[in-house]
């Protein structure tokens, strides 16, 4: 699922070092908001705004992470 | 009177009055003019001074501080690239200004290139006087202004506000979403102005939150780009008791007409009449063309370029429209090959000039696709040379390092060849 979700992140922001431990100090608004709707639109899980913490968002890993809770809780 | 004038006369009417409030400092009245008058002391004056636009108070401090030095502000794009932003300060420095010239923004507007627009401190005041004709800012209100200050759509916002002694709060955009919120948690009565994709991501991730604030918000500008008409119904449902006005503006004709379309009809594609200081005509080609004292003043060291779109005191726009029989302005399209990304407007060849100088790309087109989120998005067709392998990341990078961060393109695509016409240019409507 991580390399999954890596390509389908990449592909939308070429720009955005993914295997940074920074990435939400990397992204401005659009770039979290373009991860929210990709999530949800491919996993068919819910996120809101309150997902887009620096937490979920610090990593590939916690992005990753953050996709499986959902999934689970659905 | 200058905007820096009535800042002084606020310091003195109302100097505990919180002016301005950013990352959990808040400023009042007072200590903002002792900041604009101390940091004034140390500019030159008769320049043109540019700096990098950052969201917070200091911004306002050097903004203000540039007008009392009777200098100009260009305010930059804050990711620019170093080298483009050593190189566009140079010349700014360089050009000579009129003594009216309040600001200069740079923008890729109606011609389809960057240039610097020059605003009087006229033009700056008469915006400000329709703004709060049109829209009803008052100075009670605290305008929450999280978009970009270099950009009209928020810059001009922070007319009013001074005029009025409201308060001004200064986001650094929506990533934080919280912090938005938290901007409207004191009693009081509130304003802000949003970009259509900032609406889409509320509305699609955050519509509780959002109408939580129906109770407080006064109005809700929209501006930049088209707003979709499912998103107006579902903002006058949302936010039934707020004005939401989308508005006619840019940097050349300043602001100049509104409409809050949370009036029953929500009309899609009008935006109302036009403001006080502003009129509006349709040009016999079917062309939108405003005059009034909102005006800029032309194009920095360019009259050229400044001829081709004002003149006889009337700018030309690109846009298509009519006036209907209320007298309301509606948009009907555009004519030229602007793409506008979230209410920036992007010339494509600027893009792709800047994309030729990658190694091993041998053509390519700009063109705009479809995005989710912003509405519009640039996307890049490259051909590149026989056996070289295409690096969208590299490619995006190198774009990065000379373009601003709104013209790099999200989308990327390696193509055999790209449509051209006959005579061999760039067949754009072939994407369209």
């Amino acid at each position: 699922m991580k390399e999954q979700i890596r390509q389908l992140l990449e592909d939308s922001l070429p720009l955005v070092d993914f295997d940074s431990d920074f990435l939400f100090a990397e992204l401005d608004s659009l770039g979290v908001t373009t991860i929210l709707m990709l999530l949800s639109d491919t996993y068919g899980i819910t996120l809101e705004a309150t997902d887009a913490t620096p937490r979920n968002l610090k990593s590939l890993d916690s992005i990753v992470a953050m996709v499986e809770r959902k999934l689970t809780a659905r | 009177m200058r905007l820096v004038d009535y800042l002084q006369q606020n310091a003195l009417r109302y100097p505990e009055k919180t002016a301005v409030v950013s990352g959990g400092e808040s400023c009042s009245y007072a200590r903002l003019w002792q900041m604009v008058l101390q940091q004034a002391a140390t500019l030159p004056a008769h320049q043109v001074i540019a700096f990098r636009t950052s969201q917070t108070i200091d911004f306002l401090v050097t903004y203000l501080a540039i007008h009392l030095a009777n200098s100009v502000a260009a305010p930059l794009e804050k990711g620019m690239p170093e080298g483009l932003y050593r190189e566009v300060s140079a010349r700014l420095a360089a050009c000579p200004v009129g003594d009216n010239a309040a600001d200069v923004l740079y923008t890729t507007g109606t011609t389809g290139r960057s240039k610097g627009v020059v605003i009087s401190h006229a033009a700056m005041i008469a915006d400000a006087e329709n703004l709060i004709a049109g829209q009803g800012f008052t100075h009670e209100l605290t305008f929450v202004a999280h978009g970009p200050l270099n950009h009209i759509g928020s810059l001009s916002k922070t007319w009013p506000v001074i005029i009025l002694g409201a308060t001004l709060h200064i986001l650094d955009g929506l990533k934080d979403a919280g912090a938005f919120f938290d901007a409207f948690r004191q009693e009081g009565r509130y304003a802000t102005f949003f970009v259509p994709a900032n609406i889409r991501y509320l509305l699609a991730f955050d519509a509780k939150r959002f109408a939580a604030l129906a109770d407080c918000l006064d109005f809700v500008e929209s501006g930049g780009a088209p707003l979709s008409h499912a998103d107006m119904l579902h903002l006058c449902e949302l936010l039934p008791r707020t004005r939401l006005y989308n508005t006619y503006a840019s940097t050349e004709t300043g602001i100049i007409a509104t409409y809050n379309y949370n009036d029953g009809r929500c009309l899609a594609g009008c935006l109302g009449r036009p403001m006080p200081h502003s009129k509006v005509m349709i040009t016999p080609e079917g062309k939108i063309a405003c005059q009034g004292d909102t005006l800029m003043s032309g194009y920095l060291g360019d009259e050229a370029l400044t001829a081709g779109v004002l003149s006889n005191g009337t700018v030309f726009m690109s846009d298509y429209g009519c006036i209907d029989e209320e007298g309301m302005l509606h948009i009907l399209g555009r004519e030229n090959d602007v793409i506008n990304v979230g209410g920036y407007k992007v010339a494509p060849t600027e893009v792709e000039d800047a994309a030729m100088e990658y190694a091993g790309v041998t053509d390519c087109i700009c063109i705009a696709a479809d995005h989710p989120v912003m509405g519009m998005a640039l996307k890049l067709l490259v051909v590149m040379k026989p056996d070289t392998p295409f690096d969208k990341r590299s490619l995006a990078r190198h774009l990065a390092a000379r373009l601003e961060p709104y013209k790099v393109p999200i989308l990327y695509e390696q193509v055999a060849a790209v449509a051209r016409t006959y005579n061999g240019k760039l067949d754009r409507k072939h994407y369209v």
